[in-house]
């Protein structure tokens, strides 16, 4: 209601609507990655909603980039543990 | 010879030539006097076609008193304008607007403000305020105040209430008697014959002499029912104390707001006493007569208009009164178009309240820390007003003259902090807490409503650049308590708008977080406290997808086992209560849990419960009053492409002969077969064995899906429980969601 711009929930689903063509080529296995990715990125929306960045495509980019990198931290440390653990 | 009256002034409204004032006076008599009140509009322009006014206004044989004055415009300052004082404040009206139809590039001003709030703003006085009148005979000569509307414990004023309820809802069916309560004493009397009931109606009046009438259905049915009765039998109905002047009719209207379709009814509305609907009466639900009359009296409109205005509407007419007692000219139509903005400029002003997403799942020993009536607060702290202009985004208090905005909202946000300061030290049972509660709540819609204000179009005293400030304050104020919150060590599970929810390790009651709170006021100059601490909160992901969190929805036990809920299914209204209640069951025996280490017996014993829910559903021991869904019909029925269930219950009303307009409610049952509900308010009772049992089934499951699974979960990832494939031993219908698509 009497928004001018959308919100940035509204351009996320804009924006992962945009990208139906390819999901839809890609293998099954590949599309359920991609919807992990953008689901990954939806964490973070308060976020790109306060950059209020020209793109926030990027930004969202950059979000996926984040919870991944959360999770090779998270790995990394549980690999450590494992390998330090004595045999 | 002058007397002196003390009293509760009552309501004042325009007779033929002057002003018309009730009062509840002390020795127990009801008054009325008139009063001289010659009110004033004003016009500003080029002076041409301002002598050209002056010309026409002269040619009209409406009493008026011209000249010249200097008036304060809030936006543009200092100007000349044409006063023009109409002695007879009920031809105000039709003069102004036939005026401003004549010469309509004129700026006019204050031309179609409320003569009960130009009342208001000139004597100071409101709707049962206490005051002193002074008269010669039945002519008011002055009249003084004693009393504020801002304070705590007014002196309740001696009304005497007349309560006129039929025996059924007149839009179901035939409403056969009238229950008449008044003083103790209760009759029930047949609506027909008519002249029996409006004699005896009519004797009941006379004799009670009521202030009030406190009807059902009485502005869409009632009241309409016995006029017309009267006028046929010729019977007359005492029903005005004022005998010199009509019931006052208002038609009924269904408006656009906030996204949703709203319905007005009819209103009836008495001269010399009032009469309200409850029904009819804006949020009668949230706060009652106490609520009502404390709305009159913040607001300043009379107590029949205040019942069943918008909080909008009330918050308004307080910022005419603040206008029209600081001299400010109150502009016909706003004058102030939003300023030119970048596009980069519009991407950063144009947002709303940070809302974040919370982490998903059940979190322990967590704190719910709130800013006090967060947007209030800013515009009065930093003093943000349409007419006011803004300098930085430091969270500096700013210095200079107040503007109209907090001018007019820094008592009312006093007086709500006073009550609920109040409200906390009172004793559970003090018999004070109700009213309290009720004026309290009156008092938090006028707040947040007015914030809403500052950014509507068509508010004399709105800007969108000050609604964006207020939001970008908030903003700033919020992430600079996640960062204070950080800073200490807490977690943040969640931010919405104006709370945050945190926790730490070691953690679990409400001096820990003391420090916090200091910190957070301290580094944003706004109020904030403690909403409650939590034994256990579980912020709940997207139906859709349960990857995906959603900021508004989650459950919680408080530590003292109260329950807080917000947008799971038994806080939305079109849920059958039979499912809501068992939903807030289940939250009740999970609550019984001291803590989240004990809640794995609360779940089996919840299990145990909602498949007895289950069973009872399916041996048809639920009655079909509780399995009644109600939705609002959003648009007219012509306007659906593909019909939703309420609007194929509407269908039916309107096959029947009753009509349901856009913003009303309509009841209905899910039934087998086609059209697959089953309207509830139709004559004939519906056919019991009809009902759609599956698809109450189906939405029980899921409502106590809802609150077991979360819980279900972090029991199973804690203590690396057995994984079950179901919840409650057997199996929910798959394709759930196609299921329930008709939603």
């Amino acid at each position: 209601m009497g928004r001018t711009l959308p919100s940035i929930t509204q351009f996320f689903l804009q924006e992962q609507g945009s990208f139906s063509r390819f999901r839809r080529a890609l293998r099954r296995a590949d599309q359920l990655v991609l919807d992990d990715l953008f689901a990954s990125a939806r964490q973070h929306l308060a976020a790109a909603q306060y950059a209020t960045h020209a793109l926030p495509f990027e930004v969202f980019l950059l979000s996926m980039l984040l919870e991944e990198h959360k999770e090779v931290m998270r790995l990394r440390e549980q690999v450590d543990e494992l390998l330090s653990r004595p045999k | 010879m002058t007397d002196v009256h003390t009293g509760w002034l009552f309501d004042a409204y325009p007779n033929g030539k002057n002003l018309t004032l009730w009062m509840l006076c002390e020795d127990g008599q009801r008054r009325h006097f008139v009063q001289d009140f010659p009110v004033a509009f004003y016009a500003a322009g080029a002076p041409r076609r301002l002598r050209e006014l002056w010309k026409w206004l002269e040619a009209q044989e409406v009493p008026v008193r011209l000249s010249r004055k200097e008036r304060r415009d809030a936006f543009r300052g200092m100007i000349t304008v044409l006063s023009v004082e109409v002695l007879e404040p009920a031809r105000l009206d039709a003069l102004f607007h036939r005026a401003a139809s004549s010469l309509p590039d004129l700026t006019y001003y204050d031309g179609d403000i409320p003569l009960a709030l130009r009342h208001a703003a000139a004597f100071g006085v409101f709707p049962l305020a206490r005051c002193r009148l002074e008269s010669r005979g039945e002519t008011a000569l002055d009249i003084v105040p004693l009393d504020t509307p801002w304070k705590l414990d007014p002196e309740p004023a001696p009304l005497r209430v007349l309560s006129l309820e039929p025996d059924c809802d007149p839009a179901r069916g035939e409403p056969g008697r009238v229950l008449i309560a008044c003083e103790g004493a209760r009759y029930s009397q047949p609506l027909q014959p008519a002249r029996p009931l409006l004699v005896n109606l009519s004797a009941v009046l006379r004799r009670c002499d009521p202030d009030l009438v406190l009807t059902t259905w009485g502005d869409t049915w009632l009241m309409a029912y016995l006029l017309e009765l009267s006028r046929q039998v010729g019977v007359c109905l005492p029903l005005n104390r004022d005998e010199g002047e009509e019931v006052v009719v208002r038609r009924e209207h269904t408006y656009f707001s906030y996204g949703q379709i709203v319905y007005r009814g009819r209103q009836i509305q008495l001269r010399g006493r009032w009469h309200l609907d409850r029904h009819n009466a804006t949020l009668w639900n949230d706060y009652g007569l106490d609520g009502v009359l404390e709305m009159a009296r913040v607001t300043g409109q009379p107590v029949q208009e205040a019942a069943r205005l918008s909080p909008g509407t009330g918050i308004s007419s307080m910022q005419f009164i603040t206008a029209l007692r600081q001299g400010i000219l109150i502009p016909w139509h706003k004058h102030q178009a939003e300023a030119p903005k970048t596009a980069l400029g519009l991407l950063q002003a144009d947002m709303g309240g940070m809302v974040y997403q919370p982490m998903v799942g059940l979190h322990r020993d967590a704190a719910g820390i709130d800013f006090v009536s967060m947007y209030p607060g800013i515009m009065v702290r930093f003093n943000i007003s349409p007419e006011v202009p803004r300098a930085g985004m430091d969270l500096e208090p700013a210095s200079g003259e107040p503007g109209i905005v907090p001018l007019t909202l820094a008592p009312l946000l006093q007086k709500r902090l006073a009550f609920k300061r109040a409200l906390v030290t009172l004793a559970r049972h003090d018999c004070r807490r109700p009213a309290y509660q009720a004026r309290a709540s009156a008092a938090k819609w006028l707040l947040v409503t007015c914030f809403g204000y500052l950014g509507y179009k068509n508010a004399r005293f709105g800007r969108i650049e000050a609604h964006e400030a207020v939001t970008a304050y908030g903003r700033e104020a919020l992430l600079r308590a996640k960062e204070a919150a950080e800073d200490m060590d807490f977690e943040v599970l969640h931010m919405y708008v104006d709370g945050l929810w945190v926790r730490r390790e070691g953690c679990g009651s409400a001096v820990d977080f003391e420090a916090l709170l200091n910190e957070i006021a301290e580094r944003t100059g706004l109020p904030i406290a403690l909403d409650g601490m939590y034994r256990w909160v579980v912020f709940l992901p997207s139906r859709l997808d349960g990857r995906v969190p959603v900021p508004n929805r989650y459950f919680g036990v408080f530590q003292d086992g109260s329950i807080k809920v917000r947008g799971i299914e038994c806080r939305r209204r079109d849920t059958p209560p039979f499912i809501a209640d068992v939903q807030m069951t289940l939250l009740q025996i999970l609550a019984g849990a001291p803590d989240a280490d004990h809640l794995s017996g609360a779940l089996s014993e919840a299990q145990v419960f909602i498949r007895r829910s289950a069973c009872e559903l399916r041996a048809g021991r639920v009655l079909p009053e509780q399995l009644l869904v109600s939705q609002k019909l959003s648009r007219e029925l012509g306007e659906y492409s593909s019909p939703s269930p309420a609007a194929r219950a509407v269908r039916q009303m309107q096959a029947a002969g009753k009509d349901v307009r856009p913003g009303q409610r309509v009841r209905f049952l899910y039934t087998r077969g086609r059209p697959g509900v089953r309207a509830w308010d139709l004559p004939a009772p519906p056919d019991p064995r009809t009902v759609d049992l599956p698809r109450y089934r189906t939405l029980l499951l899921r409502a106590a899906q809802t609150v077991l699974a979360p819980i279900q979960q972090s029991l199973e990832a804690g203590q690396g429980y057995p994984g079950s494939e179901n919840l409650f031993g057997f199996k929910v219908k798959s394709g759930l969601e196609s299921d329930l698509s008709g939603r």
